[in-house]
């Protein structure tokens, strides 16, 4: 070996600390390096068999959303992950793009409407959009984390509230009002998007299509990031002052990446208008905003594939939420792996896991004999994973009240064990687990809708306290 | 090269700077010291541009660059490191001094997307002036560090990256504040050779926010004493530290008279 | 003229209560620099909890004790309740993330919003529930200033936005908790080393500011009447752009800011539409943004470079 100075040996000490261990190590090298346009180009070949391998439209629509969503993540990304800037009314401009193509591709404006060929009108809506991130970054001018925040939030808001309300319109000259947005009941009869000649009307069309733009939004931002643009976006999200001293224009910095922010947003909303072959204002209120954060928080912010990843892991998990059956293996499996994941030595996790069968046999056994109503309900799972929940879970018929109760006794449990000394929280666990079930099969199961925002909104907090780069971020210093 | 004249600047009451005049020509390295609070700092951030001076003018090259945005008069060609090091620390040392190469580059992000040859070529400038600048701390910042991120360097490699990045803005002048704190004596030599350097082989006008005053002497063409925003003593390092009212700015009343 | 001076008194009693709000926004982010997204949401948990002690005592139209105890027992309950939710959020949700990057406890604060949000509409359901104030407070009960006859609910908002305005200006710029909230907003670490107990402080402080958002929400539901899960997020969005634009951190500003929306919501309302309230306060905010970034009465933030 070469002799090497103390400072290259020192400063090589990450390499020897931080390298991968156990048999898993040489296929994690090998892993490891293998560039991005790899990976790109195997997910890309992954995500373009799906719709050969499924016939079901449904399918095909959580695809097409999953794409969507993925699309509105990697415009989040880059103004949030990479600019560091929080932007609270991102969905407005999903919103202006979507309303925007309806406008021009359907029989709203005018006798027979407007109706622009794709290929013309979807760039022109970016630009517009662009332009409209622009106007709204202007004023927040210090466009400190705070200030923005607010300001993009009521956008948001007067945006959808605008939409609403434009269906009345008196132009100078016109004998009636027009309606411009179609108000509360949104525009129908959006175009279907032609490529080369070809309308796409099936799901299966719409999600080549999406796989391609979301893919060449990959690539872009690839490079973008690796350029002098991504440089100065960083350096702006580390320290904005310390940018500016070393030439960077940081509020034309800023703007920029708004402005990007906006124009894929802008994208995907013209295409999801010709996916739903329509556009309605109750598809860009704040619940869907929190979906994209969600989306990107989870798979990391900063990262282009976390993003991506995030968008498809919340879309999938939604989807799975909607059917009782589905949503209660998704239920029972996360908080089986998180005490698996959580409890290290596995003579602990037996424990913990012999207990509370323990407990629900025995509170089964003793509810049954008091009253044979305080057992009658049954569990949403079906098949032999069913029964067995039947017998150890105390379940009324009607028992939404009780479950009530025990949501609160959840949350306030769970909070509550986070505060324990380590040592007693196994003891804790073990009650709240069957407290948790309880909640679920009395009353979080028969309420898809509000559960799944419930989790949106745990989601964020817990991975914002808990780990904050998400799943593909790295982690950040920040200076105290 | 630099030039304030009659620079003021107020904070509500308290006057930070009061009719400041301040020459450097080009090529010297000029020493900037006082006590503490005698608003050496705040001479930097006016000529930065994080103030605009209330009274007087600033010049740089010959054109007054008073009121400007920092970005636009570091884009002059005037560059600077700070007290307390603010490095992009998520960011790996080349990058940080890659960053500082925006203002000399102008590929839009169409260009870096498409790799247009314009984009291809500034890239490829703006890294060889980003291993110039790293290389001239030969081993200390050499090519294996290159990837690292910033936080995972020593307090001495920070203040050397630090100014490694600020040379990647291609000035003319450097602006150091307190180059050498938080070094020991061997780092602390070092440095002082780093700024001689500096003016010998790169041809940067240098002028330095300093304490240490072995490293003030040994580098300085020209030393001014600052205190209570005004500068009470200009000339060499030996007619600097001798000047009653230096002594007395440093020691209190009563020093100047029994100093040697 | 008369119509006029309605509509003053109207803006006066939704400037009052969006004072209210703001100043629990200010008084929070002048201590953490935090905006606190969850506190609207902490003011329609304080309007339901004064709708349960209403229901408690037998209903709006059937009291079984005297009207001035219910009312003062469901401004205490959701003074009380508010305040510990607010201390509960902010002891699980901000605190883990009080030396992290300005922007992660704001992503937080969305979770925590839409979660409670949420849970309150698992709980409670989605209907809406009506304060029916007239029920017991007759309407004809209404003091006479010269033709004007304003209705003594309406009064009693202003007077008591008004004296709890008054108490926490007393209670920041007299007491010794005030002097320490004040301390550890201009230099937290200073103040740590001068023996201010941070978190103590940062509790009280979140507890007062989230009380004050729940006498608003009881305050709201007994002149608006309507209560839903929903009503959370649109006050807050007003009630910290009245804290912007009044300078955030400053409880004067918060008071101005909050009188300011209520006057032009109430002004735009009559003379306009009642559909472009939320658009011509958030033209307000753009102007204040562009003309004083810092806020009407606040103080731009020194930065040491």
């Amino acid at each position: 070996m070469p002799p090497i100075g103390v400072d290259e040996w020192v400063a090589r000490s990450g390499e020897r600390t931080e390298g991968h261990a156990g048999p898993l190590a040489p296929v994690l090298r090998r892993l490891e390096r293998i560039p991005p346009w790899a990976w790109l180009a195997i997910a890309a070949g992954a995500a373009a068999l799906f719709p050969l391998l499924t016939d079901s439209a449904f399918a095909l629509r959580v695809g097409v959303n999953a794409l969507l969503l993925a699309m509105l993540a990697l415009g989040l990304n880059v103004v949030v992950g990479w600019a560091g800037l929080l932007d609270l009314g991102y969905i407005a401009f999903y919103g202006f793009g979507a309303y925007a193509f309806a406008l021009v591709s359907s029989d709203q404006l005018g006798e027979d409407g407007v109706h622009l060929p794709a290929w013309i009108s979807i760039p022109a809506i970016m630009v517009a959009a662009a332009v409209l991130g622009l106007l709204l970054g202007l004023p927040s001018r210090r466009l400190v984390g705070d200030y923005l925040a607010i300001v993009t939030l009521f956008f948001g808001q007067v945006f959808v509230e605008l939409v609403v309300n434009l269906d009345r319109v008196r132009l100078p000259g016109a004998d009636e009002p027009i309606s411009l947005t179609g108000g509360p009941n949104g525009i129908p009869g959006v175009d279907p998007i032609s490529v080369l000649g070809t309308e796409i009307i099936t799901p299966r069309g719409y999600f080549y299509l999406l796989l391609v733009l979301t893919v060449l939004l990959m690539a872009g931002l690839h490079l973008l990031d690796r350029s002098r643009t991504g440089r100065a976006w960083r350096a702006v999200r580390e320290d904005a002052l310390a940018a500016s001293f070393m030439t960077i224009p940081v509020n034309g910095v800023k703007l920029m990446a708004f402005a990007f922010g906006a124009a894929i947003a802008a994208l995907a909303g013209s295409v999801f208008a010709a996916v739903q072959a329509g556009v309605f204002p109750q598809s860009f209120e704040t619940p869907f905003l929190i979906l994209i954060y969600a989306a990107l928080i989870l798979g990391g912010a900063g990262s282009i594939a976390g993003a991506v990843l995030g968008a498809v892991v919340v879309s999938v998990t939604l989807e799975l939420l909607r059917d009782p059956d589905q949503a209660s293996v998704l239920f029972y499996g996360v908080v089986l792996l998180t005490l698996v994941a959580r409890l290290r030595p596995w003579k602990l996790l037996a424990a913990v896991l012999g207990a509370t069968v323990a407990l629900g046999l025995v509170t089964h056994g003793a509810a049954g004999a008091i009253s044979p109503d305080l057992t009658a309900g049954e569990p949403a799972l079906g098949g032999w994973t069913g029964g067995a929940l039947d017998a150890w879970l105390v379940l009324p018929e009607n028992a939404a009240t009780a479950g009530n109760w025990a949501f609160v006794a959840l949350v306030c449990g769970v909070l509550a064990t986070t505060l324990l000394a380590p040592r007693l929280r196994p003891l804790a666990i073990v009650p709240l687990v069957y407290v948790a079930a309880f909640a679920w099969e009395a009353r979080l199961v028969g309420q898809p809708a509000i559960t799944r925002q419930l989790l949106l909104g745990a989601l964020l907090v817990v991975m914002m306290t808990w780990r904050a780069h998400g799943l593909l971020g790295s982690r950040r210093v920040e200076v105290l | 090269m630099l030039e304030l004249s009659g620079v003021g600047l107020s904070f509500g009451g308290v006057r930070a700077v009061h009719d400041l005049d301040l020459a450097v020509e080009e090529g010297e390295i000029v020493s900037l010291i006082g006590p503490n609070g005698a608003g050496k700092t705040t001479v930097f951030n006016l000529i930065t541009g994080v103030y605009g001076p209330q009274a007087g003018d600033i010049r740089f090259a010959g054109r007054s660059i008073a009121g400007l945005p920092p970005h636009r008069i570091a884009g002059r060609g005037l560059a600077r490191t700070f007290q307390a090091i603010r490095l992009f620390l998520n960011m790996s040392v080349k990058e940080n001094v890659l960053a500082a190469t925006y203002g000399n580059t102008s590929a839009q992000p169409w260009q870096s997307i498409l790799r247009t040859p314009k984009a291809r070529r500034e890239e490829r400038d703006a890294n060889a002036v980003a291993e110039s600048a790293l290389g001239f701390f030969g081993q200390r910042l050499a090519g294996y560090r290159w990837d690292q991120p910033a936080y995972s360097l020593s307090y001495a490699n920070r203040r050397r990256l630090e100014i490694a990045r600020a040379m990647a803005t291609e000035p003319r002048m450097l602006l150091l504040d307190e180059p050498a704190a938080g070094m020991n004596p061997h780092e602390t030599a070092e440095i002082a050779e780093v700024i001689g350097r500096l003016r010998d082989e790169r041809g940067y006008t240098i002028l330095v926010i300093e304490h240490d005053m072995h490293v003030v002497e040994g580098i300085s063409d020209r030393v001014v004493a600052l205190d209570h925003g005004e500068a009470i003593a200009r000339g060499s390092f030996d007619q600097v530290a001798t000047h009653p009212a230096v002594v007395e700015a440093y020691l209190g009343r009563g020093a100047a008279s029994t100093k040697r | 003229m008369d119509f006029f001076v309605q509509q003053v008194v109207n803006g006066l009693t939704l400037g009052g209560v969006y004072a209210l709000i703001a100043l629990g926004y200010s008084l929070v982010y002048g201590v953490l620099k935090l905006l606190n997204f969850a506190h609207g949401d902490v003011y329609m948990v304080g309007a339901f909890i004064g709708f349960g002690v209403l229901t408690a005592f037998g209903g709006p139209a059937s009291l079984a004790a005297p009207v001035p105890l219910v009312l003062l027992a469901m401004f205490v309950a959701a003074a009380l309740g508010s305040g510990v939710l607010g201390v509960v959020i902010e002891r699980f949700a901000y605190r883990p993330l009080r030396d992290a990057t300005r922007i992660a406890p704001l992503i937080t604060a969305l979770g925590v919003s839409f979660f409670l949000q949420n849970a309150v509409l698992l709980l409670l359901g989605a209907d809406v529930r009506t304060y029916d104030t007239s029920a017991f407070i007759p309407v004809t009960t209404a003091v006479d200033v010269g033709p004007l006859s304003i209705s003594l609910v309406r009064i009693l908002v202003i007077v008591a936005a008004a004296a709890l305005m008054v108490a926490l200006a007393r209670l920041v710029g007299r007491t010794k908790l005030g002097r320490a909230m004040r301390a550890v907003a201009f230099d937290r670490e200073a103040a740590q080393m001068m023996g201010v107990d941070i978190d103590r402080t940062i509790v009280a402080t979140f507890f007062i500011g989230s009380a004050l958002a729940g006498v608003a929400g009881v305050l709201v539901g007994l002149v608006f009447l309507q209560v839903s899960h929903l009503m959370g997020f649109i006050a807050g969005l007003k009630g910290f752009t009245a804290a912007v634009i009044g300078g955030i951190g400053s409880v004067p500003g918060a008071m101005l800011g909050g009188l300011l929306i209520g006057m032009a919501e109430s002004f735009t309302a009559a003379y306009i539409s009642s559909t472009f309230q939320n658009l011509i306060v958030f033209g307000i905010l753009i102007t204040v943004m562009l003309v004083r970034p810092v806020g009407l009465l606040g103080t731009p933030e020194l930065n040491k470079v």
